[in-house]
């Protein structure tokens, strides 16, 4: 539990936050881009890991974060000072991680069957330990929308309040999707569940 | 149940510390009183954890640099000429359209219908008869007329299956199999109908006669292409009636029981006018699958022709001496077909596809076929034949059902054996408690039904579809002795038990 005083100083943190990103954006706006470059180095550790999360694809990051940071970068000048520049590039980095996955699923239809290759909907038992690799791999195989707030509150920690803002939807859907989405997620990992206790 | 979802809610919720005091205070009070809810708070913890134990990908050094010289490299772009480049490409592409269109109004329709011509030129190339190209044997043609199967090429690794469903409407299975596929049906054929050496080679030599009529209605080729000609559901038919025909005169004692009632002159003379007249006939509209498509174009196959290229270029292979290459068929159902089947549309082909099997449903109106007089007249004798035959040479049972019983008929060795089984006598409970060590819900190959009522034997039923679709005969043949096998035992064990159940085995000599 929090204590009140806890609870005082991570009000402070965030302000403190909220503020460093304002200021940094105001003097990217005033003219000094190199502003930008904070901004950049701030953030794309959080940016990069939901785009390798949501994707499942290490080669596919950077450019993605690259194309993230690019918009940001454009639309940095209309910036409104409403609500918080993580939220804002959040929400850019989600959008982003869904279009790349709508032009994978378009190409998928598209491309020719290679010989031998089954894509089967759980995964295989792996010999190593490598619980990451199994994780990832299910959550992977969540449907987007609930693949996105699980991400979001699992890996990267954050609010429902912060979700609901990021993905654009109420509360109570955040609630019920990630709910849904452990269930999910219990199911797909079901087969390996003597690895993952081991 | 909604309660149910509403409180799992709160839970993951509850592990998230999203809760007001008061929906935490009344999840602590729900946990308090309920174990199951305190398992699923603990399952849901197992999960969220894992979240902690997810790896995060390795930072990138060269990121920044990379990034910073994309914008720079932008930032030297001259912003006002790049944003009209994509506009001034797009009309002037637009004016170019525009004029090409004005001067040749039907370009479009043209040059789709040249790709459609095209593309089906493609797969019609090379068109050759599966009799030929899967080097069928008149066992292969035999089994064609009784079971409705015919190997699609050498390896007899895929096979088409000819089918009606229960409208009566025809359709196709293209199946494929991991194992060579062999049946003995001709074998089995012989030996129900009791026919000597001699015997066999007259229906030898009748098989023979159709391969003349066959060669033109299967054809196959190296792009994986087959051709189905929509007369070959009647000329199986005919084929099967012509065989049933020739059995009679070769052994009418044992051709009775296959068809008790006989065969009259009328329908022996619809038989021989239908087989005529597909043999004579030919129609120039098939029904091609292909790799990516199913559909109905005009095709004309001369089978002189043919047999002529075909003589020169056997004599070609003896002069060069090279070996006959074996035709194989690599029928693969991808994930085009599944896209395809979700056309409703009736006057459309309706495909299923599963991993081994696709299905095409022909579609209504179907494609023009030959009109032929009388046919309908021999269906009730084909029908009562391959079921007799099935019987007779597969020791299929008969489960004929009434009001108040159910009767089991099966063939073995030389005789058929009849259960009656009251409804009213025989239940769940009094079975299960007569024979303990009995596992009857170990027969999960038979469909279940509707709960009706207790009885267990009602509660299966033979759908013959779901084993076309799963088994192939031999794995059938395997069940169904394991079934009599079962039936026997639980009815020998509920005598030896006397307990209240009145069933009949009565065991009629082979007529």
């Amino acid at each position: 539990m929090i204590s009140k005083e806890e609870e005082k100083d991570l009000q402070q943190l965030q302000i403190i936050s909220i503020d460093d990103d304002y200021s940094i954006i105001r003097q990217f706006i005033d003219g000094d881009k190199s502003a930008f470059q904070i901004l950049v180095k701030r953030h794309k550790e959080k940016v990069r890991n939901i785009i390798y999360m949501t994707m499942n694809n290490s080669a596919l990051v950077d450019d993605i974060a690259q194309d993230v940071f690019m918009t940001v970068y454009r639309n940095l000048k209309h910036f409104r000072f409403e609500s918080q520049f993580t939220t804002w590039l959040y929400r850019i980095t989600v959008n982003r991680c869904k279009d790349y996955l709508r032009k994978m699923n378009v190409r998928k239809i598209f491309s020719p069957i290679e010989e031998g290759s089954e894509i089967s909907e759980y995964p295989a038992p792996v010999e190593s330990n490598d619980i990451s690799r199994i994780v990832t791999d299910a959550i992977s195989k969540l449907p987007v929308k609930l693949r996105m707030p699980l991400i979001l509150k699992d890996i990267e920690g954050f609010s429902y309040q912060e979700i609901s803002e990021t993905l654009n939807c109420e509360m109570g859907t955040v609630k019920s999707r990630i709910f849904r989405g452990r269930e999910k997620l219990k199911e797909i990992l079901q087969p390996m569940e003597k690895e993952l206790m081991n | 149940m909604k309660k149910d979802l509403q409180n799992s809610e709160l839970l993951s919720a509850y592990l998230d510390d999203e809760l007001t005091q008061s929906e935490k205070a009344e999840v602590e009070k729900l946990l308090a009183a309920s174990l199951e809810l305190q398992k699923k708070l603990d399952d849901l913890k197992k999960i969220k954890q894992l979240g902690n134990r997810v790896k995060r990908i390795p930072e990138s050094p060269f990121f920044e640099t990379r990034l910073m010289a994309s914008i720079e490299g932008q930032r030297n772009e001259s912003p006002i000429i790049k944003k009209w480049i994509p506009i001034t490409a797009l009309a002037v592409v637009t004016i170019i359209i525009m004029a090409v269109l004005k001067f040749n109004p039907g370009l479009i329709d043209k040059m789709w219908e040249d790709q459609k011509v095209a593309i089906a030129g493609f797969y019609k190339e090379n068109l050759q008869p599966v009799l030929l190209a899967a080097n069928l044997t008149n066992e292969d043609v035999f089994n064609f007329a009784f079971n409705n199967e015919l190997p699609l090429d050498d390896t007899r690794h895929q096979y088409l299956l000819l089918g009606y469903d229960d409208s009566g409407k025809e359709f196709f299975e293209i199946r494929s199999s991991q194992e060579k596929i062999e049946r003995e049906s001709y074998n089995e054929f012989i030996t129900a109908m009791n026919l000597d050496v001699e015997q066999k080679q007259t229906i030898d030599s009748i098989i023979g006669s159709y391969s003349q009529a066959l060669q033109a209605q299967v054809l196959v080729n190296d792009q994986n292409t087959i051709a189905i000609n929509p007369n070959l559901w009647n000329l199986r038919k005919a084929i099967f009636a012509d065989l049933l025909v020739a059995s009679e005169k070769l052994n009418k004692e044992k051709f009775d029981r296959i068809v008790p009632a006989g065969i009259t002159n009328d329908e022996k003379v619809v038989v021989f006018n239908t087989l005529e007249k597909l043999k004579n006939t030919s129609v120039d509209q098939y029904i091609f699958v292909t790799p990516d498509s199913i559909f109905s174009d005009s095709y004309q196959f001369d089978s002189r022709e043919f047999e002529n290229e075909m003589r020169e270029f056997e004599n070609q292979i003896k002069l060069s001496e090279k070996e006959f290459k074996q035709f194989t068929l690599n029928f693969r159902f991808d994930s085009t077909y599944s896209s395809l089947s979700e056309t409703k549309n009736e006057h459309s082909f309706r495909i299923v596809v599963d991993s081994n099997i696709c299905r095409v449903d022909l579609p209504v109106p179907e494609v023009p076929e030959i009109p032929i007089p009388g046919m309908a007249t021999i269906d009730p004798l084909v029908e009562q034949a391959t079921n007799n035959i099935h019987f007779y040479a597969y020791k299929i049972p008969k489960i004929e059902k009434s009001k108040t019983e159910i009767k089991i008929e099966y063939y073995n060795d030389d005789s058929v054996y009849s259960y009656v089984v009251n409804y009213d006598m025989l239940n769940m409970d009094s079975l299960t408690e007569a024979n303990p060590g009995l596992d009857l819900y170990n027969l999960d190959e038979l469909k279940p039904v509707g709960p009706l009522d207790d009885t267990m034997l009602i509660k299966y039923q033979f759908d013959r579809d779901y084993y076309n679709r799963h088994y192939s005969d031999d794995e059938f043949k395997k069940q169904m002795e394991e079934l009599q096998k079962e039936l026997q035992q639980m009815s020998e064990e509920l005598k030896s038990h006397k307990f209240r159940v009145k069933s009949e085995v009565t065991v009629t000599p082979k007529k």
